[in-house]
C-alpha cells in the first residue's frame, strides 16, 4: 500500500515536472483545444454544409454536393475509425441539417426538406417538401438552415443574387430573397427579417434566433445580428418585397436610398461599380438608420473583418455543460476564409444584445463552414472552401475540436460598464501587471454603410485609459476609458497582463461592439490604479507600441516589434511570416524581391493574379497608413537576409 | 427561267457570312444534284412507320407515278404496313431505292472546308451516309437503343475496305450513340476541314473533322481522317469533291440542308504600334486624352508591353493586309474593356475596365488590300491578367494575329465531373436551362440517371416531366467545380419535352394551362410540391404533389427506349374541367402505328388504353386528356 502510494507519488511527480517543462514555453491554441481529422475512405468527399448530432451519439453531415452521411463512431473511441452510411442523396447544395422528432431536416437551395427513414435500414426513403420558395437561378442564390425553434419551427435564410451589368450589386430577383424566413410545421411560411446578404451563418443562443452576415455591399464588415420578427440588418435587396402585405418590414427601396446614396451611375452608358471614397467628409453609418427606421437592428457584435474573419459563418452555443472547457453558454463562431473559429459572448443593456468576440482557434484544414456537438462535448467542424479559398489548405472535410482539460488563460468575457469595461478572466491575474496601464492600449472605429464592397475601419481613435481596477480574487479588471463612443467597435489589447503564474493571455484582444454604454455608477477615480512602467516617459494617449525611429529601420525589426502594425492593419488575417494562409506568407513576398516601394504600392493596390494559386484576391488597404505600410514592407524585404 | 429563280433564291440564302457563303438548299426540285436514276426525289412530306423494319416486311414497289412527284398525295393503300409514305410537295429529299434505282445523290457544287448542317430520317433498319467531299462518309444507319456504337453506326466515320499496306483505314466510332427513334428528324452538323496540299499536289495536312454533332451532341472532335472511307467517289484525295449522298442501302430522308463553303483566306498584321497610358480608367476617352507614358512599335500584336498587370490603357495601330475581296471574321479577346476599328468601321466596342475573358466577334467585308487597324484595350480589374488577341476565321478555322503569350491557352483546363447511375439510380437536383437556354432555367428541377441508361429530369415546381434522354447521364462540372452555378447539363441527346404545370382546371376545353413564373409562390389550394418518396423495390422516386385537394403521385419508369409515365390521381372530386397535357409542338400527327409524333416528329408518345385530343392554342398544339383518374402513357424517341 504505502508503496504504491508512493509509486504514484512519484508518477505524478514526474507528470508536473513534465507539464512544467512545457509551461515554460509560451504556451499555444494547441495546448488547450487539439484538432483531430475524421478519416474519410477514399471516394468520399465531405464539402460539409451542415452538421447535425443524431440522439445515438451519430454525427450527419450533409455536403455541398448533396449527400447525407451519417458518421459512426465520430469520437473514434477506441481508436477505430468512423463509419459511413451514406442516408441521402441528389439535394441541391445542401447548406444545413438539423435533427427533429425522428427526422433530418436541411435547406435545398429551392426548399426545406425532411428526410425520413421509414423502413430502417439508415437509408432516407421520404424526401418531402416542407416548403418550397421561388428562385430566379442565379449561382448565389444559396439558402441556409434550418435552426429549429423550441416551438417546432424553422429558420431558413437566403443569399442574394447579384446583378447582371451590376455584378457587385446584391439584388433580390425573387421574393424572400435577401430574407429569414420562418417556416412552420404545417408548410405555410411567415417572411421574418430582411436585410440578409450572405446570411451563412445561423445561429439560436438562449432561444433566441442570431445570424451573422459577411462583408460586402452594404455590409461593411462581418457581424452577428439579433433577428426579431420585422427586423432590417442593413443590405437593401430584400427590401423590394417590402410592399407584400405580409412584409414585417416597411421600409421601401427609395426610402431607404433617399437617406443614403446606392450610387447607381452611369458612365458612356454602363454602370460604374462604387468604390470607396477615401477621406470621405460625412460618411453615412448603419447606426443612423435607428432614427429613420424603427426596423433597423444593427450588429450585436461586429466580426472586424479581416481579423476575426473574412466570411462568417456558423453560430453555436455552448451547451456542453463545461465538457469544451470553461465557456459554458458562451457563443462560437466558425469562419471559412480564415478556417478557425472565434468566441462571442453578449450581454443585453437597455433592451439590446451587444457583447464582445475574441479570436479562439485557427488551424482547421480548410474553411469552417459547420459546427455541432458530439455527446462528448467536442466540437464537429465541417469544412469546404471551394470556390473561395481558405488558410486552411484542403478543399474539404470533418475535423473535431477537443478540449484537452487545461484552463487557457483568456478573458472569459469582457462586459460594458458606465465608464468603461469589466474583463473577466478564467485565471487569476498577476495584479502588478494588471494595474500598470502600460499594460493595456486599445483603439475604437466603426465601418460605413454605403453600397461598396466592404469598408475600411473609419473614425479611428485610440482608447484613453483612464485607469484600471483588478479585483480581490484577481478574476476581473475594471478598465475606465475616458472617451467610450456609442456603436462604435472598441479593440482592447491586454499585451501587457499576465496570469498570476505568469502567462500571457492567449489571445489578447477583446472586440467589443458598444451599442449602448449602461447607465449607472462611474467608478471613484481613487480606487483606480494609474500606474505606469515609466510614468515620466511615457504619456496616457501613447497607447501604441512605438517602433524605434532608426533610419534603417527595416533591418533591425524584429517579428515582436513589427507584430502590432501588422495586427493593426490586419495582415496576420490573411499572411503569416512562414507559412501560407490566405495569402501568401511574408517570406514568399519576401522572394519576389520587390522593392519596399513596389510591396507598398501592391498593399494599396494588389495584384491577386501575382498569386493564383491564391483563391481569395487581396483587398486594396488603402487605409495602411504610408509610414506603416513602408516599415511593414522593409521588415518583410528583411526576412530573406534571415532565411537560408 | 428555273435556274435564274434558282439563283435569285441561292442570293437571299447568301447571309453575308465569313469569306464564304452560306446556302440552305431549298429542296424544290433537285436541281443542285447531278442527274441520277431517280431513286431520289423531292416530296412534302414523309412519314415512316417506327414499327415497320424495311427488311422484315416483303417490299412494297412504291407506285411508280410518285417517283416523279407528281400529283399523287400519298402512297397506294396496302394490306401490309409500309415502311415509309411520303405526300407530294416540296421540302424534304427522299431515297426510295430498289434493285434497279440506286444511285448515290452528288452535288452540283464542290466543296473544300465546310460546314454542314442537315436533318436526316430514317425508317427501322435503313442505312445511307454522307460522304464529305465524296470521300470521306459519317454513316447514317438506324442504331436507335445501341449501346456501345461503332464506326458503323450512325455518326460513326466509316472504315475503308484496302488490305494492302498504308491505305488501311479502320474507321472512328462516335464518342456515343445519341441516335432517335426510327422515323424521327434527326439533327446532324459537321465542320470539315479539307486535305491540304502543297504547290506539287503532295498532301500535307489530312482532312479532318473539327467537330461533328448528331442531335445536340458531340460525337467527334478534332478527328484526322488520313486516307478516303469505304466506296468513295474516286480513290483518292484532292481540294474539293462534291457532298454524296449514299442511295443504295435503303430509305432515307434529308430536309433543312445548310452548307457554309468557307475558303482560305491571308491575313496579315505590319507596321504596328503602340502606346500605353498608366492609371485607373472607367473609359477609353479617360485615357486618350492624355499623353501616353510610353510608346513603340512593334512586331507583332502583343500585350506584353505593359510594365503593369492592371490599372492600363493601350493603342495599337497598324496595317492589316487580306488577300482576297471577302467577308472577314475577326474575333477580338482579351480582359478588360476594348474597342476594335477596321477600316474606321467599328467591329467592337466595350467599355468597362472588367469585361470578364471577353470574346467579341464581327464581320467586315473587304476587298483585297491593306487597311488601317486600332484596337484599344485597358483593364482595372486586379484580378484579371492582361490578355489581348486577334484572330481571324480562314476556312473551318481561326487564324491568331497575335504573339501566343498575348493570349495563351489556359494551361490548367477544368477537368470534368460527370455523374452516373451505375448499378443503382442515382437523383441530383439542379438547375435546368430548358433547351439549354439560360433565359429559360428552371430552378426545382432533379435529373433521375437510371440503370437503364434512360434518364429524365422533373420539374418539381410544376409537377412535369421536362426532359428526357438516353446515354450518359449528367455533366455536373457546371454545379460543382468551383463556387458553380447551380446547374448541370444533361449528357445525351436530350429531347426537352415542355415547360409548365401539366395537370390543371380549365376554364373551357380551349383555355390555356396555367404559366408558373420564376416569383410565383407556393398558394393554399393549388399546385403544391410535396417531394418525392423511394420506392424500395427499384429504387426509384414517385413524385407527389396536391393540386385542389387531388392528390397526385407521378410514376416514371424508364425502360430500354422508352419511359413510361404513369399519373396516380386520389381524391379526384367531380369538379369537371380537369386536363392534362401530355405534349406540346409546333404539330403533333397521328402515326400508323397509332402513336403520336410530337413537334413536327421529334418523338413519340404512345397513349395507354386511352385517346387523347389535339388542339390548337396560339400556333401551338398541345396533346391533351380529360382526367377521370389514373393513366399512363409512353414516350418514346
Amino acid at each position: 500500500m504505502k508503496n504504491i502510494r508512493l509509486f504514484l507519488i512519484l508518477i505524478l511527480g514526474s507528470f508536473a515536472s513534465a507539464t512544467f517543462a512545457q509551461l515554460s514555453k509560451t504556451p499555444t491554441e494547441d495546448d488547450y483545444y487539439k484538432i483531430i481529422s475524421l478519416p474519410t475512405p477514399e471516394g468520399i468527399l465531405l464539402e460539409v454544409g451542415g452538421v447535425a448530432t443524431l440522439p445515438d451519439g451519430r454525427i450527419a453531415v450533409c455536403t455541398r454536393r448533396g449527400d447525407v452521411w451519417l458518421v459512426e463512431n465520430p469520437a473514434m473511441e477506441g481508436g477505430s475509425t468512423p463509419r459511413y452510411t451514406l442516408f441521402a442523396s441528389g439535394l441541391h447544395e445542401a447548406l444545413g441539417l438539423s435533427y427533429y422528432e425522428g427526422a433530418l431536416y436541411t435547406a435545398q437551395r429551392g426548399e426545406l426538406t425532411k428526410l425520413v427513414d421509414t423502413n430502417g435500414d439508415d437509408k432516407a426513403d421520404i424526401y418531402e417538401t416542407v416548403y418550397q420558395w421561388p428562385l430566379s437561378g442565379h449561382y448565389h442564390e444559396y439558402s441556409f438552415g434550418p435552426k429549429i425553434t423550441e416551438d417546432g419551427s424553422f429558420f431558413v435564410t437566403g443569399n442574394v443574387a447579384f446583378g447582371d451589368e451590376e455584378w457587385w450589386r446584391g439584388e433580390s430577383r425573387v421574393p424572400w430573397r435577401g430574407w429569414t424566413m420562418k417556416i412552420h410545421l404545417d408548410g405555410t411560411m411567415e417572411p421574418w427579417a430582411t436585410g440578409m446578404r450572405s446570411p451563412c451563418g445561423l445561429g439560436l443562443v438562449d432561444g433566441e434566433f442570431f445570424y451573422d452576415d459577411n462583408q460586402g455591399d452594404w455590409q461593411g464588415s462581418g457581424g452577428i445580428f439579433h433577428v426579431t420578427k420585422g427586423s432590417f440588418t442593413g443590405h437593401p435587396a430584400g427590401l423590394k418585397w417590402a410592399g407584400r402585405e405580409n412584409s414585417p418590414v416597411k421600409i421601401t427601396t427609395e426610402q431607404l436610398y433617399n437617406k443614403v446614396d446606392a450610387r447607381q451611375v452611369k458612365k458612356e452608358g454602363a454602370y460604374i461599380k462604387p468604390e470607396n471614397i477615401n477621406d470621405e467628409k460625412d460618411p453615412a453609418f448603419f447606426y443612423e438608420m435607428k432614427d429613420e427606421f424603427k426596423e433597423t437592428r444593427i450588429p450585436a457584435v461586429w466580426l472586424p473583418h479581416g481579423v476575426l474573419g473574412i466570411s462568417n459563418s456558423e453560430i453555436l452555443q455552448d451547451n456542453t455543460a463545461g465538457k469544451f472547457g470553461p465557456f459554458a453558454g458562451q457563443v462560437f463562431v466558425g469562419d471559412q476564409g480564415q478556417s478557425k473559429i472565434m468566441r462571442v459572448v453578449m450581454e443585453k443593456v437597455k433592451g439590446e444584445f451587444q457583447g464582445v468576440a475574441f479570436d479562439f482557434k485557427s488551424g482547421f484544414q480548410s474553411g469552417v463552414l459547420r459546427m455541432n456537438w458530439g455527446h462528448d462535448g467536442s466540437l464537429y467542424a465541417g469544412l469546404t472552401n471551394r470556390g473561395w479559398g481558405s488558410a486552411g489548405t484542403t478543399t474539404a472535410g470533418l475535423q473535431r475540436l477537443v478540449w484537452t482539460g487545461k484552463v487557457p488563460m483568456e478573458m472569459e468575457t469582457v462586459s460594458a460598464k458606465p465608464d468603461g469595461f469589466e474583463i473577466e478572466f478564467t485565471q487569476p491575474v498577476d495584479k502588478k501587471t494588471a494595474e500598470n496601464l502600460d499594460s493595456y492600449f486599445g483603439r475604437s472605429y466603426i465601418y460605413k454603410y454605403h453600397p461598396v464592397y466592404g469598408s475600411p475601419t473609419v473614425n479611428d481613435e485610440k482608447l484613453i485609459i483612464r485607469g484600471v481596477k483588478v479585483s480581490d480574487d484577481g478574476l476581473r479588471v475594471r478598465v475606465v476609458i475616458d472617451n467610450l463612443r456609442q456603436y462604435y467597435l472598441h479593440e482592447l489589447i491586454l499585451s501587457g497582463v499576465r496570469s498570476e503564474s505568469g502567462l500571457p493571455i492567449l489571445h489578447n484582444t477583446a472586440y467589443y461592439t458598444l451599442n449602448n454604454i449602461p447607465e449607472g455608477a462611474k467608478l471613484p477615480a481613487n480606487e483606480l490604479s494609474t500606474k505606469r512602467t515609466q510614468a515620466a516617459v511615457v504619456k496616457p494617449t501613447a497607447s501604441k507600441p512605438t517602433v524605434k525611429p532608426t533610419t534603417n529601420s527595416s533591418k533591425s525589426l524584429t517579428y515582436a516589434e513589427i507584430e502590432p502594425l501588422l495586427v493593426k492593419n490586419t495582415c496576420t488575417a490573411c499572411h503569416q511570416t512562414n507559412k501560407r494562409q490566405v495569402g501568401p506568407s511574408f517570406v514568399d513576398i519576401a522572394k519576389r524581391k520587390y522593392s519596399d516601394q513596389r510591396i507598398v504600392d501592391l498593399i494599396y493596390k494588389p495584384e491577386p493574379k501575382n498569386w493564383p494559386e491564391h483563391e481569395t484576391p487581396m483587398a486594396a488597404m488603402p487605409n495602411v497608413p504610408r509610414d506603416e505600410a513602408l516599415k511593414i514592407a522593409g521588415w518583410i524585404n528583411s526576412l530573406l537576409a534571415k532565411t537560408p | 427561267m428555273k435556274i435564274k429563280l434558282l439563283l435569285l433564291l441561292l442570293f437571299i440564302a447568301c447571309a453575308g457570312k465569313v469569306n464564304a457563303q452560306t446556302k440552305t438548299l431549298i429542296l424544290q426540285d433537285l436541281s443542285d444534284f447531278k442527274p441520277q436514276a431517280g431513286n431520289w426525289q423531292i416530296v412534302g412530306d414523309v412519314t415512316m412507320n417506327p414499327d415497320v423494319d424495311i427488311h422484315e416486311k416483303p417490299k412494297q414497289e412504291p407506285v411508280a407515278s410518285k417517283l416523279k412527284g407528281k400529283k399523287d398525295k400519298t402512297t397506294a393503300e396496302s394490306t401490309h404496313p409500309q415502311a415509309v409514305t411520303f405526300t407530294a410537295g416540296k421540302g424534304i429529299l427522299l431515297n426510295m431505292n430498289d434493285d434497279k434505282k440506286r444511285d448515290q445523290l452528288i452535288t452540283s457544287f464542290e466543296h473544300g472546308d465546310i460546314d454542314l448542317e442537315l436533318e436526316v430520317m430514317l425508317p427501322k433498319g435503313s442505312n445511307s451516309g454522307v460522304y464529305l467531299q465524296g470521300r470521306y462518309e459519317v454513316q447514317l444507319l438506324d442504331s436507335w437503343g445501341v449501346k456501345n456504337p461503332s464506326f458503323g453506326d450512325i455518326g460513326g466515320i466509316y472504315r475503308n475496305w484496302e488490305t494492302e499496306k498504308g491505305k488501311i483505314y479502320v474507321g472512328k466510332a462516335p464518342l456515343s450513340n445519341p441516335a432517335k427513334a426510327p422515323g424521327l428528324w434527326q439533327k446532324m452538323h459537321i465542320s470539315f476541314q479539307a486535305p491540304k496540299f502543297d504547290k506539287a499536289g503532295k498532301k500535307i495536312e489530312n482532312a479532318k473533322f473539327l467537330f461533328v454533332d448528331l442531335n445536340g451532341v458531340r460525337i467527334h472532335e478534332n478527328v484526322e481522317v488520313p486516307l478516303p472511307t469505304g466506296g468513295p467517289i474516286e480513290n483518292n484525295e484532292k481540294p474539293l469533291g462534291p457532298l454524296m449522298i449514299q442511295g443504295d442501302h435503303g430509305p432515307v430522308a434529308f430536309r433543312n440542308i445548310k452548307y457554309t463553303l468557307l475558303k482560305q483566306v491571308d491575313v496579315s498584321l505590319s507596321d504596328l504600334s503602340y502606346q500605353v497610358w498608366y492609371g485607373n480608367f472607367k473609359v477609353i476617352s479617360d485615357y486618350t486624352v492624355l499623353k501616353p507614358n510610353a510608346s513603340g512599335s512593334l512586331n507583332e500584336l502583343t500585350c506584353e508591353i505593359l510594365e503593369n498587370e492592371n490599372e492600363y490603357g493601350t493603342l495599337y495601330k497598324g496595317t492589316v493586309t487580306v488577300s482576297d475581296d471577302a467577308t472577314y471574321k475577326f474575333s477580338l479577346v482579351y480582359t478588360g474593356g476594348a474597342r476594335l476599328i477596321i477600316n474606321n468601321k467599328e467591329l467592337a466596342n466595350f467599355q468597362s475596365g472588367d469585361g470578364w475573358w471577353r470574346n467579341d466577334e464581327a464581320s467586315i467585308e473587304l476587298k483585297k488590300g491593306s487597311y488601317p487597324i486600332e484596337i484599344y484595350n485597358y483593364k482595372n480589374a486586379s484580378w484579371l491578367p492582361p490578355r489581348l488577341g486577334l484572330l481571324v476565321q480562314t476556312g473551318s478555322s481561326l487564324k491568331p494575329l497575335h504573339a501566343y503569350n498575348s493570349f495563351p491557352p489556359d494551361d490548367q483546363p477544368v477537368a470534368s465531373i460527370f455523374i452516373n447511375p451505375g448499378n443503382e439510380v442515382r437523383l441530383l437536383r439542379a438547375f435546368i436551362d430548358f433547351k439549354g437556354d439560360y433565359k429559360q432555367r428552371l430552378t426545382h428541377t432533379i435529373g433521375v440517371g437510371d440503370p437503364s441508361g434512360t434518364h429524365y429530369i422533373y420539374d418539381l415546381k410544376a409537377g412535369n416531366l421536362v426532359a428526357v434522354w438516353h446515354g450518359d447521364f449528367v455533366d455536373a462540372t457546371p454545379m460543382w467545380h468551383d463556387r458553380g452555378d447551380g446547374s448541370f447539363r444533361p449528357r445525351g441527346a436530350t429531347q426537352y419535352l415542355f415547360t409548365n404545370q401539366p395537370l390543371a382546371f380549365l376554364a373551357s376545353p380551349t383555355a390555356a394551362f396555367p404559366m408558373v413564373a420564376r416569383e410565383d409562390e407556393m398558394k393554399a389550394g393549388e399546385y403544391r410540391p410535396k417531394g418525392y418518396e423511394i420506392e424500395t423495390a427499384t429504387g426509384r422516386p414517385i413524385f407527389k404533389y396536391s393540386y385542389e385537394g387531388i392528390e397526385v403521385a407521378d410514376k416514371i419508369y424508364p425502360g430500354k427506349n422508352t419511359i413510361v409515365h404513369s399519373v396516380e390521381i386520389k381524391n379526384r372530386g367531380t369538379k369537371s374541367g380537369l386536363y392534362y397535357k401530355l405534349a406540346e409542338g409546333k404539330s403533333i400527327q397521328k402515326m400508323p402505328n397509332g402513336a403520336y409524333a410530337i413537334d413536327d416528329k421529334s418523338y413519340y408518345i404512345k397513349t395507354n388504353g386511352f385517346t387523347p385530343e389535339v388542339r390548337e392554342l396560339n400556333g401551338v398544339q398541345e396533346l391533351v386528356v380529360p382526367v377521370q383518374g389514373s393513366f399512363s402513357y409512353s414516350i418514346i424517341w
